[in-house]
């Protein structure tokens, strides 16, 4: 019953962009997320190209979609940093899939349920990404569990204010 | 089977974009000969294309909302907080708002102009040859301290060139593309730099941890190290010039992995956080200014002019000793040639003999006794014409020893100092 519950909410509460808001939103958290450490400083606890991973996966509620988008946003990440192409790209995919997946289950017009979504999925990618630095790929890597944490409240935060103005983004029939 | 990929295509498409990210990822890595895995230091050509995409496609707009940022920066400072008080009294203050206006813009010109003068100063001071560049972007992670400029391959930028400030190193440049290049910080736990300690002399590998600090890691513990000491590159490392500042020892701390070692905290010169204008050291040959290579020419004319002196020097002694024939013995016998001898340079003069006198006597080159016993006795005719009717003397045996210290072939004509000095051509 509850299967049947998901699927008919699945197929009704499917949202749908215009085209550009795919490509453009993204790339505006690149770029954002790429400039923004020059005005904060070391205080930037953030990682928008998850965040707007998880919207697009909590929304469109197709896993293929969110793995995709999850796998070209972290790759692109990766691409901006000296580390190695693929880590963020692994974690993001991750992340992305399971946000589509929990956002068939869940009520993600709700928005205590969206963030502490983002604030799990921000934890798990970066665990992803230590696993995959330290155990997978065999590297060094010092790690400070506690900026983690204030990413991941920094996601959700973010979230909080950012997700109510992509929603008016949407359409509408 | 078609019902297999359609009930599992979601964990189908999942594990197939997984699976190429990590044989992406494998090809990425490589193992040292020390058995430890690690990024090559070069990207692959698939890697570098991926890299130039990202930054294609994300450094025009981040250069736009930067040159953006700047512009309401400036319009902020010199417009809307003037349109106030230009409001309250618009007839009166009309003329004072446009000075002010005026002055605003002035003072912003001539505090960006003594900015740059600065820089342009330390660049003029500085030895080496360096490229100014502005930083636009950042590579957006805390696990990765890198940041982009605007000068790439087009402005003659390379790999591993330093990246420095007037107040200490920055970092050295990772990537170049053909108008921007990534610059992997001094902070970032992948970058090594060596350093010194000023004082102590004390020689180490900088390098930054997870929260972006400097650190100078893999040292023993030696209590001369105190906070306050500047540390300076070591210049062994090929990228930093020797003896830039790199920050000042913030504390001591025991390394907690190993017994015995220590790991010093080191607080940047350079305001890593908040870089806008860098220089990148295009070149390490030591480039001077107009002044001193002026002195440069002028000191190479004088020693030109100086071995010029020399030579005509050189050149007069040969024709004055090819001219006075008095001062070679024609009659002497050939001297036999040793081949193992040393071949005298031709600045050395022979010491010259004099010729036979017609009518010697006791003053005579030749009647005089062997060069140490004159110079025993002091050069004394006296004491010559003593020592010849005298054979068992103080002298005599003051002589022996002297003689013992010579060379058992140091004749007198081989002897300098023995040999009375021609005074007047014969």
């Amino acid at each position: 019953m509850a299967r049947v519950g998901a699927i008919s909410r699945h197929d009704m509460e499917v949202r749908r962009y215009p085209i550009l808001v795919y490509g453009l939103i993204p790339l505006t958290a690149l770029v954002l997320q790429a400039w923004l450490p020059r005005v904060v400083g070391r205080y930037a606890w953030f990682d928008l190209p998850l965040v707007v991973t998880v919207y697009f996966a909590l929304g469109r509620r197709s896993p293929i979609q969110g793995t995709l988008m999850g796998a070209v946003l972290g790759l692109f990440e990766d691409a901006l940093t000296g580390h190695a192409i693929g880590i963020n790209g692994i974690a993001k995919t991750v992340c992305g899939f399971l946000a589509a997946s929990v956002g068939i289950r869940v009520d993600v017009e709700n928005s205590a349920i969206r963030i502490v979504l983002n604030f799990a999925l921000s934890l798990l990618s970066s665990s992803i990404y230590l696993f995959v630095y330290r155990f997978l790929l065999g590297l060094s890597l010092e790690w400070s569990w506690m900026t983690q944490l204030y990413i991941a409240i920094g996601n959700s935060v973010i979230a909080f204010f950012v997700f109510p103005l992509l929603d008016r983004l949407q359409l509408r029939d | 089977m078609e019902s297999f990929f359609a009930r599992y295509r979601n964990y189908l498409v999942l594990l197939t974009i997984l699976v190429a990210q990590m044989i992406g990822l494998a090809v990425q890595v490589r193992r040292t000969g020390s058995g430890r895995n690690t990024l090559g230091m070069q990207d692959g050509e698939g890697v570098r294309l991926i890299r130039l995409w990202a930054t294609a496609l994300v450094s025009p707009p981040e250069r736009f909302i930067h040159s953006s940022r700047l512009l309401v920066l400036g319009l902020w400072q010199n417009y809307f907080d003037l349109r106030r008080t230009h409001a309250e009294n618009q007839q009166l203050q009309q003329t004072i708002d446009r000075l002010r206006l005026e002055q605003a813009a002035l003072l912003e010109d001539a505090k960006e102009g003594q900015r740059l003068e600065s820089l342009m100063g330390f660049q003029q001071k500085y030895l080496y040859a360096t490229q100014a560049a502005q930083v636009f972007g950042t590579g957006g992670s805390n696990l990765s301290r890198v940041f982009y400029i605007d000068k790439g391959s087009a402005d003659k930028l390379e790999r591993d060139m330093a990246v420095i400030t007037p107040d200490g190193i920055v970092g050295k440049v990772r990537e170049v593309f053909r108008h921007s290049a990534q610059v992997l910080a001094i902070n970032d736990q992948n970058s090594g730099a060596g350093v010194i300690l000023e004082t102590t002399r004390i020689r180490g590998i900088l390098r930054g941890n997870a929260d972006g600090r400097l650190q100078i890691v893999d040292l023993l513990a030696d209590k001369r190290i105190q906070p306050g000491e500047k540390v300076l590159t070591a210049g062994g490392d090929q990228i930093f010039p020797r003896g830039l500042p790199v920050g000042e020892v913030e504390k001591v701390v025991p390394d907690p992995d190993r017994d015995g070692f220590i790991e010093i905290m080191v607080k940047p010169a350079a305001h890593l956080d908040r870089l806008d204008e860098v220089l990148v050291i295009t070149s390490m040959q030591p480039r001077f200014s107009p002044q001193e290579q002026n002195d440069l020419a002028t000191s190479e004319t004088l020693k030109g002019a100086e071995a010029a002196a020399l030579d005509e020097q050189r050149k007069a002694s040969t024709i004055m000793a090819e001219r006075l024939p008095g001062l070679t013995d024609p009659n002497a016998p050939p001297k036999p040639v040793d081949p193992n001898a040393p071949q005298p340079s031709l600045l050395v003069v022979a010491p010259a003999k004099p010729l036979k006198p017609i009518h010697p006597d006791r003053f005579s080159p030749g009647a005089a006794p062997d060069a140490p016993t004159a110079a025993a006795a002091g050069d004394k005719p006296k004491a010559q014409a003593e020592k010849t009717s005298a054979p068992v003397s103080r002298t005599a045996s003051q002589a022996d020893s002297t003689a013992g210290s010579q060379p058992a072939s140091g004749q007198s004509a081989s002897q300098p100092d023995s040999e009375p000095k021609p005074q007047r051509n014969p």
